[in-house]
Formats: structure tokens, sequence, C-alpha cells
């Protein structure tokens, strides 16, 4: 299993990395924390038919936000959906976000931070039932 | 019912109205002249019927809006109502806001002339303005609870749930232990913005404006940043005359200079060393053009559109500023009457423009 964290908060990626070494979630773990940067990433993994199976997307970042990078991910959207789970990733407690974040097809759930391992088993859940069916 | 009796209370009726009303009702006939006027419209001109019937209503008009009152009393002479607003002031009476409407008077299907019914509407729109002004600090206030004190509050909170798992004196241990202490800092630093934001807010207690010499005032700033300057090799240029002074709340002027050097130090380019230039001059009525330019980093100005202002918003990935100092800089200004503009160019440098009037807003207001 390959999971992708966009994230700017140095805390935060501290955070989910020790999480996913103690509840030991198998596959990789990359770490962006610029927007740009995993934008391309993830291109030239769909280009390659290896997208991640997992994106965690934080919302508030500088340059582009997490809004910005799901526009830019729209056009991937056919290469994404059904491989691809992507996970709104906030401290905000706006519920207009969570409204918002709802009409996106790519997004697959809203997680208020910290991420915590009943989300994390949650979301690993979902990724064995996506590669079983 | 007898016709005759009900059209002489109809006339009473509408005559009342016409008299007593606080609105300012003119009859015009087609050609723009005045022919009836009530008591109000002559109490704002300051003018006798007498004086008043039979002369243009443009008269009264100042010269840039008689265009388009002869463009609205056409529309109107055309058989529709028409209504619009805007700031004016009719014979000498101060400026105010007003509602204007225009209805035609017809008589078998053929327009006689034109009622003009204007209603000034300058505290309700103040009033509106007010409010939606509050709204909007109200918004931010919710943005900074829901999302910047919130950040590191979650990031507090995981943390200490990793502790609890790490080895005692590990390196992850001891990691984990530093991020709390910087996140537990960091939310000290979002409660102190949300108490300056508010100290503004609420304005009792602030002192007078008083004369500011505004190159000490400068130079005391540049002093209490000479370190970082040094450090970094930038050099500020001030091109203030020494006798300039601006009547302000000197704690706003200086947190204005104050806040947009330690931007430019902050968004400095690498590859050369920063230059600021602080201008500032005086018109012969009194305002004030401040202006800060820098050599630095610049921003995408197209990107930023109108945010680089508000609270929170932050335009540069490698730096830590917290999109507090603009929203800062903005508000002192405005709370000095005045504004700022901004002009920026990606690695070229960015200049911030305020002007400042003539005689600052007294804040007991």
């Amino acid at each position: 299993m390959h999971t992708l964290l966009i994230e700017d908060d140095l805390t935060a990626t501290f955070l989910t990395k020790r999480l996913f070494h103690h509840e030991a979630v198998p596959g990789e773990l990359t770490t962006f924390d610029s927007p740009v940067a995993a934008l391309a990433f993830i291109r030239a993994q769909v280009a390659t038919h290896t997208p991640p199976d997992v994106i965690l997307l934080d919302l508030n970042m500088p340059v582009l936000n997490g809004w910005d990078v799901l526009a830019h991910l729209e056009p991937l959207q056919e290469h994404l959906l059904g491989h691809c789970l992507v996970y709104i990733l906030t401290s905000s407690l706006a519920t207009s976000d969570m409204t918002r974040a709802q009409a996106y097809p790519l997004v697959a759930g809203f997680i208020h931070k910290p991420l915590d391992r009943h989300e994390l088993h949650a979301i690993l859940d979902r990724v064995r039932a996506k590669q079983v069916s | 019912m007898d016709t005759a009796a009900s059209l002489a209370t109809n006339e009473v009726r509408f005559r009342s109205l016409f008299e007593n009303s606080p609105e300012l009702i003119l009859f015009q006939d087609k050609a723009g002249i005045i022919l009836d006027a009530n008591p109000a419209f002559l109490a704002l001109v300051g003018e006798t019927k007498e004086q008043v019937l039979n002369r243009p209503f443009a008269d009264f008009l100042p010269e840039a809006i008689r265009p388009l009152f002869d463009q609205k009393l056409r529309e109107a002479l055309t058989g529709h109502a028409v209504r619009f607003d805007m700031y004016t002031h009719p014979g000498h009476s101060p400026t105010r806001h007003w509602d204007v409407m225009k209805i035609p008077l017809q008589e078998h299907g053929r327009v006689l002339g034109v009622h003009m019914v204007a209603r000034d509407i300058t505290e309700k729109t103040r009033t509106q303005e007010e409010l939606a002004a509050q709204n909007q600090d109200l918004q931010q206030f919710t943005y900074i609870v829901s999302h910047n004190l919130r950040a590191p509050l979650s990031n507090a909170l995981g943390l200490v749930d990793l502790l609890s798992q790490e080895t005692a004196g590990s390196p992850e241990f001891e990691q984990t232990r530093t991020f709390l202490q910087h996140n537990l800092h960091q939310l000290d630093l979002v409660l102190r913005d949300m108490n300056a934001i508010l100290s503004i807010r609420d304005r009792p207690g602030l002192a007078a404006p008083e004369p500011v010499a505004l190159r000490a005032l400068a130079e005391q700033v540049v002093h209490s940043l000479q370190d970082v300057l040094a450090e970094c090799g930038g050099t500020v240029q001030l091109h203030i005359p020494a006798e300039l002074r601006v009547p302000a709340q000197r704690a706003y002027l200086h947190s204005i200079f104050f806040n947009l050097l330690s931007n430019a130090i902050k968004y400095r380019a690498a590859q050369r060393p920063l230059r600021v230039v602080l201008t500032a001059t005086q018109s012969a009525a009194g305002g004030t053009t401040l202006e800060v330019a820098d050599n630095g980093s610049g921003f995408d100005q197209a990107q930023a559109g109108g945010n680089v202002f508000r609270l929170y918003q932050r335009f540069h990935a490698q730096q830590s500023g917290r999109g507090v100092g603009l929203y800062l800089v903005k508000t002192h200004v405005e709370s000095l009457g005045g504004r700022i503009e901004v002009a920026s160019q990606v690695d070229k440098g960015t200049r911030f423009t305020i002007l400042l009037p003539a005689a600052p807003i007294d804040p007991a207001t």
C-alpha cells in the first residue's frame, strides 16, 4: 500500500509518520510539504499506472491550498477514481469545509486532526475492501 | 358617493403628504423646470418657494451630476418610474446619500411631468456598512478560532497521545517533546494575536491623536530591528523630512512601520542584500503619503488577488509567516482614516503605499 501525505505543518507530518510506525501500516508513506511537488509526483505515478492508494491532504497551506490541489486533481479523476482514496485532513472545525468537501467525487473522507489510530484503521479497511473487489 | 367631495378629500390628503413629508418632493415639467417644491426641499436648499419655482432643477445640482439627472428625467418621461441612489449636495446643503425616485405623471397616456421624491439614506447606508464590517470581523474571528487556534491544539493533542507510546529517552520521545513545546508556544502566539486584533477593535483606552514626528519614529523602528538587519546585511534608507508631522496615534504608526519592515526582512531575496526605502511626503492640504519599497522576493499579485491583507493569509511557502502582520497594518491604517495599496513583482520587490488624511479619525466617535 502506498500512502501520500500532503502537509506543510512539520508537526502534523511527524505525527502521521509516527502513527504509521506504531500501527505497523504496510507499504510506503511518502510525504510532501509542497503541494506543487506532490502534484508532479501524482501525475508521474498516474502516467505509470501506479497511483497512490491513499492521499492524505491538508487544507490550509500557503501558495496552493487543499482545494487548489483538488482542482488540479480533477483532470486526473478518471485515473484516480476507484484506485486512490483522498482524505481531507484538517484542524479546522468549520462545517462549511466539510460540506464543500462532499462535492468532490475524489474525496473519500474528511478527518479532523489529529488523525488517530481508529480513523487510520478505518482507512486501511477501505483500502483492503477496494483491493478485494 | 359624491365625486366632488371625494376629490376634495383626495386633494387634502395628497397636499398633506406633500407638505409634511420629510422626503424631498418636486414636480418638474418635461423641460426639468420646477413647478412645485415641498417644504422639505425648500428647507434643504434654504430658499423660499417663490425663489425656487420656475427655475430648472439643474440649478440646484453640482455640475458633474447634471447629465445624470437629465438622463434619468428623460427616462421617466418615457412613462417609466426610475430609481437610483447617489451622493450629492443639492444647493449648498452638505453631501448626503440620496435615494431618488422619478415618477412620471400621466394623463390619457401623455406624460405631463415628473414627480421627484428623494430620501436621505445616509444613516441607513452607514449603519449597513458598519454592520457588514462587523460581520466580516466576526467571520475572521470564527476562522481564527476554528483553524489557527485549533491547529497547534490538535497537534498538541496528538503529541501527548504519542508521548505515551514512545520510549522515554529515545530520540523520538525527545522530538515529540520538542514539537509539543513548539506547538504550545504557537498556541500562545495565536492568543496574543487575537488579543492584539481585538484590542484595536474596541477602541476605548486609546491615546488621542498627536502630531507624530515621522522621521524620529522611523529611526526608532529601524533601530529596534538593527540586529536582524545587520545579520542579513540589509540597509534602510529614510527619505522623510525631519520636520514632517503626522496627526495620528503614535502606536499605530509604530506598528505600521514595524510590521512592514519586519515583512521586508522576512521576505528578502536570498541572492541580493536587502534594500528598503522609506519615503514620506505631505501635500499642501496636509495629507501624507508613506511608501515602503523593498527589493525582496515579492509575490505573485495575480495569485494573491485581494487577499494580501486578510488575516492568516500566507503567500510564501518557505517562510513561517503567520499572516497577521499585514492584517494589523491594514487595520491600523484604516483606524487612522487612511488606506493602503500594494504593488509587487516576483523577485523584484514590493512597494506599499499608505495614504493618510490630514485629520485622523477621532477614536472617541
